[in-house]
């Protein structure tokens, strides 16, 4: 390790080096004239004297430079020469290992920059350890994650002292109507917002603390560059959003999240704020010196004063906070991309332990050398430090190969769009990943190096010298080590294969699992109505005239609306019991609830399995403003939360108690609907109700079932909006095939990149198998060849080198067996509808395995098999 | 008798004095210049020009090791002391110069 301090100390610590030779060099002066001083010369004397004595001085620092950069490039540059010509001597060999290296490292260093993008990259806030998100509990209703009331935060906001700061955020959509109109988030905040979470306009100012009421809004960058062109003019502009005026006061600056929306309005501190609606995300900067743990307890004895307080609505209520790391990605993402890191590390694992197999073997045909230069007086480490310096400059070239590689990949990426995976836009090969890529580079050539500088005889050169090259059996112990790489290949193999296979099979069930609606022929978009449709049945009377319109389309053939969009939309749910029986077990169902115009089933293809269909006399559940409540409301209800409430019962025309808990209004069931995934494939039946439209409840999702293309009929539907309202904005216009699609497009990441990688573990895998059993057979061709002249029959010999080429391989196979199945379980979250141990899957890996090891070997076997024994015997 | 040519052509004598010189305790440049002196009877008089690469040489070698210290006159110094591998360096370097000087002496009938 001499030559590697002493780069350390040259290349590094340079200065440092320079530094401490002056230093010595002054230090020899002075003891030079002390000397003569105390023979008796004066100082000025004494001085002279040394100064000639000592000579040239700027020489004899260039001659030491000389020395330690000549004893650092001496010792480098010839090995590193050595092994490049050693390598140039097989380049066959050579390139074989940097691609498999570069594969290794490339995918590495792919998957690394996604999850460094999504998971390490800092938040662009100020000290963002201290940020936390805070939320509100109901834990005796099983909610752990709920948004605050505005009442709540406003008493929280006022009384608590372990945070700096908290703030709020109301999520909120605007129509903006100068220009092109456009529908734009426009999140009303309080007035510390920005301030809580420590970030400050790029352009003009913050909101200031009097300014909750004042008409003024501030940008967000993306929107700022994409509409405006960034143009700094902004400043001052009055917007029209929604029918109001707002002045621009400011421009944030680019990050994620919560300054990533569009427009920003101030929000008031109002004093008799409503304490029912739960619709504020809250963001807390803790106080410095306050222990997440004391403001835990602070925030509990808050809740206890408020319930005791407000027991109505603040009955069970406690608060939380979530640490600011969770913003970006949520746990899921988290546990879905470190297991990709995993996988992609024993890829490359698989890609080492390949080149460190080529390595052996091409170390075995050079074990008579070696022993010679043993013999000859070479040290034994510098035979060790050579074969390690010989896979670091493989490594190397893989790392690079890789690194292009890698960036071809990225460059794909950065176009996808995975919902669920973060900052995918901004992945890029940036300085922590290529870090990570130079550390795994040490770390491959180490491992590739490793087996074969053990391999260096430790024992008995002169066996060594005396042991043909051709001799059967003689290497044993190199043959066992690389039997063991075959092993613990097929077993790193089997790891990656079944986890493929398993992500593939949950894959699959999501996507042929029955799903209740259709999505083929379909086609979603959603309006953005002004706040003035709420407002004498407007929005009602637009809702019909557009679906009569449409229906007169002779492409159309169904059409409908409904409040959320099924599949990406949130939800909104309620308490629902039956209304002359109390719930038999437990608390009442939760379930979502949809508004929804007559040909809504039809469009988005629900059955009606029973009862009938809303119709003209069906009402909103809701009382108009101004007017008495309705006497008589009508829902449906979904098949499974038919059953729930009416076991046993035909439920068309029993009455429902809805939003039980929360007022309660008394409705009847008057049609039963088909099961649906309409929460999203892997959530299983919602639970639905289904709630009449009107003029209280106007529905801006639509559906449309189509003859042929739907996007086709995409430019008919915008001239019909139109001419309606022209200042209405059309919005995520997509198939319902593309958000089906789109839903679960983070597991088809999962499954294509899985399967991609234990594609190429396999293919390496038999590449290994491979290379092992030709070459243990090519030095058995003799032994094979005297066998068959003994008149040993085909398939006894094949049986032999096949059973020898195939034990490691079984062996591999069991010890994979046994770790998948322990591993496995922290594949679980992943999965959908399959179980971990999944037999099938286990069985179907193992075959697989089995047969492409088997052609692996047999490949070999089969060409030695073919030789003339005459021709065999004659190697000898 | 001042430094002559005669004697840079006995390449490595200047380390195995160095060695030997070291073997007994460490010692500052200034120190080791002056011993090699006293031990060879001032036949060498080594002079910095060639005393601090030689010294730097045999650092980078692995033969010696360097730390700061004081002098005897508590003057700051950068001591050299003989490391493990120097010592067998010495040991060989030795009985190398055994060899030769016999041969050298025998071929030459110095009595």
């Amino acid at each position: 390790m001499q030559w590697l301090s002493s780069i350390w100390r040259n290349l590094f610590r340079k200065h440092a080096v320079d530094s401490t030779l002056d230093e010595e060099i002054r230090s020899y002066l002075q003891l030079l004239v002390d000397e003569k001083m105390a023979a008796g010369a004066d100082s000025e004397t004494a001085r002279r004297e040394a100064a000639i004595e000592l000579g040239a001085l700027e020489t004899i620092k260039e001659q030491v430079r000389d020395i330690r950069r000549g004893a650092l490039l001496e010792g480098l540059w010839t090995e590193l020469r050595q092994s490049i010509r050693a390598l140039r001597h097989n380049p066959g060999m050579a390139a074989m290992c940097a691609l498999m290296l570069a594969l290794g490292i490339g995918a590495s260093t792919t998957i690394f920059s996604v999850f460094e993008a999504a998971l390490l990259r800092p938040l662009p806030f100020r000290d963002a350890g201290r940020l936390v998100e805070l939320v509100e509990t109901r834990l005796d209703r099983g909610m752990s994650e709920v948004a605050f009331s505005e009442a709540d935060f406003w008493d929280l906001h006022d009384r608590t002292k372990s945070f700096e700061r908290v703030a709020a955020y109301h999520n909120n959509e605007a129509n903006l109507t100068d220009g092109q109109p456009e529908k734009v988030s426009a999140p009303q905040v309080t007035v510390e917002f920005f301030r809580t979470l420590g970030v400050a306009p790029v352009l003009g100012r913050d909101f200031s603390a009097d300014e909750g009421r004042a008409n003024v809004a501030i940008l967000g960058n993306k929107f700022w560059k994409t509409r405006y062109g960034g143009n700094a003019n902004i400043l001052g502009k009055v917007l029209r959003l929604s029918d109001r005026s707002y002045t621009v006061v400011g421009v944030l600056p680019a990050g994620e999240p919560w300054i990533d929306d569009q427009v920003y309005l101030p929000y008031p501190h109002r004093p008799n704020a409503d304490r029912s609606s739960w619709e504020f995300n809250a963001v807390g900067r803790l106080a410095t010196g306050v222990t997440p743990e004391a403001a835990k307890t602070e925030l509990q004895r808050l809740a206890e004063l408020l319930a005791a307080a407000n027991p109505k609505e603040d009955k069970g209520l406690g608060f939380d906070f979530l640490p600011s790391r969770r913003w970006i990605a949520p746990d899921s993402t988290r546990t879905a991309l470190r297991f990709l890191l995993v996988a992609v590390g024993i890829l490359a694992l698989i890609a080492c332990v390949n080149v460190a197999n080529l390595l052996l073997a091409r170390g075995l045909a050079r074990q008579r050398e070696i022993a010679v230069r043993i013999a000859l007086g070479a040290a034994r480490a510098r035979l060790v430090r050579f074969v390690m310096l010989e896979s670091l400059v493989l490594c190397t070239l893989g790392a690079v190969l890789g690194l292009a590689l890698a960036a071809a990949c990225v460059h794909v990426l950065r176009t996808a769009e995975i919902p669920g995976i973060p900052r995918l836009d901004e992945v890029g090969l940036y300085p922590w990943v290529l870090y990570f890529t130079a550390g795994i580079t040490l770390i491959t050539s180490l491992l590739c190096g490793l087996a074969p500088a053990l391999q260096t005889p430790a024992q008995g050169i002169a066996t060594a010298l005396r042991e043909s090259d051709r001799q059967a059996g003689a290497s044993r112990r190199q043959g066992r080590l690389r039997s063991m790489l075959v092993t613990a290949e097929v077993a790193l193999a089997f790891l990656l294969l079944v986890s493929a296979g398993l992500v593939l099979r949950s894959f699959q069930g999501l996507l042929n699992g029955h799903r209740g609606f259709e999505t083929t022929h379909r086609l979603m978009f959603s309006l953005s109505y002004p706040d003035s449709y709420g407002e004498n049945g407007r929005g009602k009377q637009f809702v019909d005239s557009f679906l009569e319109k449409l229906s007169a389309n002779p492409e159309i053939t169904s059409s409908g609306a409904v409040n959320v969009r099924p599949v990406e939309g949130p939800n909104f749910g309620m308490g629902i019991d039956a209304a002359s029986h109390s719930f038999a077990s437990g608390s009442p169902p939760w379930a979502g609830w949809r508004i929804i115009t007559p040909g809504y089933l039809r469009a988005v293809g629900l059955p009606l399995l029973g009862g009938r269909n809303f119709n003209e006399t069906d009402k909103p559940v809701w009382a108009e403003r101004g007017q008495a409540p309705p006497s008589h409301r009508t829902v449906m209800l979904s098949s499974a939360l038919a059953k729930l409430l009416f076991p046993n019962e035909d439920p068309v025309g029993k009455h429902t108690l809805l939003w039980k808990g929360q007022g309660g209004l008394d409705a009847e069931v008057v049609g039963v609907v088909g099961d649906s995934l309409e929460r999203g494939l892997d959530h299983g039946a919602a639970l639905t109700v289904y709630l009449p439209y009107g003029r209280v409840g106007v529905p801006s999702e639509f559906v449309i079932e189509t003859r042929g293309d739907p996007m086709a009929v995409v430019p008919s539907v915008r001239a019909v909006i139109k001419r309606l309202d022209p200042n209405l904005p059309l919005a995520d216009i997509r198939t319902f095939d593309d958000v089906v699609s789109l839903s679960v497009s983070s597991q088809r990441m999962n499954s294509v990149v899985l399967v991609t990688f234990s594609g190429f573990a396999l293919l390496l895998a038999s590449l290994g198998i491979y290379g092992v059993l030709s070459y243990s057979v090519s030095r058995r061709t003799s032994e094979i060849g005297l066998r068959m002249a003994l008149g040993a029959s085909e398939s006894s010999i094949l049986r032999i080198t096949v059973g020898q080429g195939l034990l490691p391989v079984l062996v591999g196979i069991t010890i994979g067996g046994a770790i998948a199945a322990w591993l496995s379980r922290y594949l679980k979250s992943l999965l959908f509808g399959v179980q971990p141990f999944d037999l099938s899957t286990y069985a179907a890996v193992s075959a697989l395995l089995f047969v492409t090891a088997a052609l692996a070997c047999f490949v070999p076997c089969r060409r030695a098999m073919r030789t003339d024994p005459a021709i065999a015997l004659r190697l000898e | 008798m001042p430094p002559s040519a005669n004697i840079a052509l006995l390449q490595g004598t200047l380390d195995v004095l160095i060695l030997k010189v070291l073997a007994l305790e460490p010692m500052h440049g200034l120190g080791i210049s002056r011993r090699i002196a006293q031990v060879t009877k001032d036949t060498f008089q080594v002079k910095p020009g060639s005393l601090f690469p030689a010294l730097h040489r045999m650092e980078e070698a692995g033969w010696l090791s360097a730390d700061w210290g004081e002098s005897e006159n508590n003057r700051r110094a950068k001591f050299y002391r003989l490391t493990k591998r120097g010592l067998r360096q010495l040991k060989q370097e030795t009985d190398n110069w055994g060899r030769i000087s016999a041969a050298m002496a025998g071929a030459l009938e110095i009595p």
